[in-house]
């Protein structure tokens, strides 16, 4: 029996494997098959017979993303030489995938012949340094990077590494936590530069970036759940049989899983893109509403029950958690968003999240101020009170911008051009607390 | 007849303009709308008209939006915009040039 629904997925996913025509371009072009099925179907033919025939008319598939990749030249090139390897294509990128994760994972077992372990402080603050130059370097291999751009990354980590590890730390460690805490979100900017490569500083290629993070946060939560239950249940039929293999076994494997699972997410967010793009617009339009939920409870409740920020410490650290989450979230939003589509409900509700983390931020940011005045300058605040007003200007600027795209004044583009450039500030604001805050305050 | 593939691309896009300025469309009405017009003279293939459609949408001279359409689906249109209308107008000049000079060729010769 002649299924024309699947036949008609299965068309359009071969169209979704051609790197040249978007998601965009592949349901324009299943609406026209469906159509010209539709009207030959009217005329008497069934099912299949349409489906042959509309098929045919919309002509090879090959010669229709030819004719796409006229229009979208901006690496042609690429796909040229990747469409006749495919298949080739794919055991190399598996096989680095694997090769690199075991790398990183022997970069990680090194600090053990010093003496570290994982419950180092010291161990901890170079983690960064195991897995993100294997990445940059991935990155730099698959996506064809500049040799000078992969030099000057791994320039900075290298300058990054020994600076970290020259620098003394004496009790009770504060920037050291603090180093440990914002070189990983530094360095992964640094990745991000042997990313997007020499196009760096332009704001689709950002754009990009910031997508690769989003969704490889979430793949990444994917996998390591999966992992998790595996795990779990390996070791629980061990037990079974009363072998208890939970110390030696898995955190000898727990390691190299770890890097493997990073190395597979950042592979099938960029390999798998077809699927992922159908699938996080859908991801963000499911969290984006509860979350505004949750926060709008959430203000009442603070206002409601009169509780502060200041006067607890932990109170203030998940506040400021909590705020990165949504910002995380609008960002992905917008990233995940359709630059063609029209003003719809999910912008106002992104931009209705934005002014409530604005509200957030200002509760925080009066919170650490008060702390500041009563307790003096630490390093943990003064990191605080940046991060705070880093994260109210970003707030500030992205509803102001939305405001203005409301009244049809800009383009959407403009919103993710402000967003893509803010990130610079980001960059700077992480790497003076990793090397100059130490300084500041005496390695304390 | 058989119109030449070089006149086929050259006049596609005034042609789309054309069918454009009279109201949004989407990609399958549009050929229909060619085939109608030029009365199956002239037959366009999907590997041309999208191409010319996502290329006219990137010189800025018509947009696209989403809509859903009377089949329940959703269907991207397409709209043109001010400078579309000033590059069809400009286009159809240029096609009245040619068309004028060809025609006074033929009466030239008729007069000889």
């Amino acid at each position: 029996m002649f299924d024309l629904e699947t036949n008609i997925t299965a068309w359009t996913d071969r169209l979704r494997l051609s790197e040249k025509i978007s998601e965009d371009d592949v349901l324009e072009l299943e609406d026209h098959l469906r159509e010209e099925i539709d009207e030959l179907k009217s005329q008497g033919l069934s099912g299949d017979e349409a489906f042959l025939i509309s098929v045919k008319r919309m002509g090879n598939i090959t010669s229709l993303s030819m004719e796409y990749s006229k229009v979208n030249t901006e690496d042609l090139w690429k796909n040229l030489l990747s469409d006749a390897s495919k298949n080739q294509n794919y055991y190399k990128d598996i096989f680095l995938v694997l090769v690199f994760a075991i790398i990183a994972g022997t970069l990680a077992k090194i600090p053990n012949f010093f003496g570290l372990t994982m419950d180092d402080l010291a161990y901890f603050k170079n983690l960064s340094f195991f897995i993100l130059p294997v990445t940059a370097i991935y990155f730099g291999i698959t996506r064809k990077i500049d040799k000078k751009i992969v030099t000057y990354v791994a320039s900075v980590f290298l300058i990054s590494l020994v600076i970290v590890n020259l620098y003394p730390s004496y009790s009770p460690n504060h920037t050291e936590v603090l180093t440990a805490l914002h070189l990983p979100l530094l360095l992964w900017l640094v990745t991000g530069i042997a990313y997007t490569g020499k196009k760096w500083k332009e704001y689709k290629d950002r754009m990009n970036f910031l997508r690769l993070t989003g969704e490889s946060i979430i793949y990444g939560s994917l996998i390591v759940l999966g992992t998790m239950v595996l795990v779990g249940f390996t070791a629980m039929i061990f037990e079974t049989i009363s072998i208890d293999i939970s110390d030696g076994v898995i955190s000898n494997i727990g390691i190299f899983g770890g890097t493997t699972a990073f190395m597979l997410t950042i592979y099938l967010v960029e390999k798998k893109k077809s699927v992922v793009e159908n699938f996080a617009p859908i991801l963000a339009k499911i969290f984006s509403p509860l979350f505004l939920i949750t926060m709008i409870i959430f203000l009442i409740v603070m206002v409601y029950t009169g509780s502060n920020p200041s006067e607890d410490r932990n109170f203030l650290i998940a506040f400021d958690v909590m705020l990165v989450l949504v910002l995380g979230l609008v960002i992905y939003t917008i990233s995940a968003r359709d630059m063609n589509n029209r003003i719809n409900i999910f912008d106002y509700i992104n931009a209705a999240l934005i002014i409530t983390a604005i509200i957030l931020d200002v509760v925080a940011l009066s919170a650490i101020i008060n702390r500041l005045t009563e307790y003096g300058i630490s390093p943990n605040k003064l990191a605080a009170l940046g991060e705070n007003i880093l994260l109210l200007v970003n707030l500030t600027g992205l509803l102001w911008y939305y405001g203005k795209y409301f009244k049809g004044k800009i383009q959407f583009k403009k919103i993710e051009i402000f967003q893509t450039k803010y990130l610079t500030f980001y960059g700077i604001w992480f790497s003076t607390v990793v090397f100059i805050f130490p300084v500041l305050f005496r390695f304390q | 007849m058989d119109i030449s593939k070089d006149l086929i691309a050259a006049s596609s896009t005034p042609l789309v303009l054309a069918i454009l300025k009279n109201k949004d469309n989407y990609g399958y009405s549009i050929i229909k709308k060619v085939k109608e017009m030029s009365r199956n003279e002239i037959i366009w293939t999907e590997g041309m008209l999208y191409p010319v459609l996502h290329k006219l949408e990137k010189e800025g001279l018509i947009e696209s939006y989403w809509k859903k359409a009377e089949t329940g689906r959703r269907r991207k249109y397409y709209r043109i915009k001010k400078e579309g209308i000033e590059e069809l107008d400009k286009q159809k000049k240029q096609w009245e040039v040619v068309h004028s000079t060809l025609s006074k060729e033929i009466t030239f010769q008729e007069e000889e």
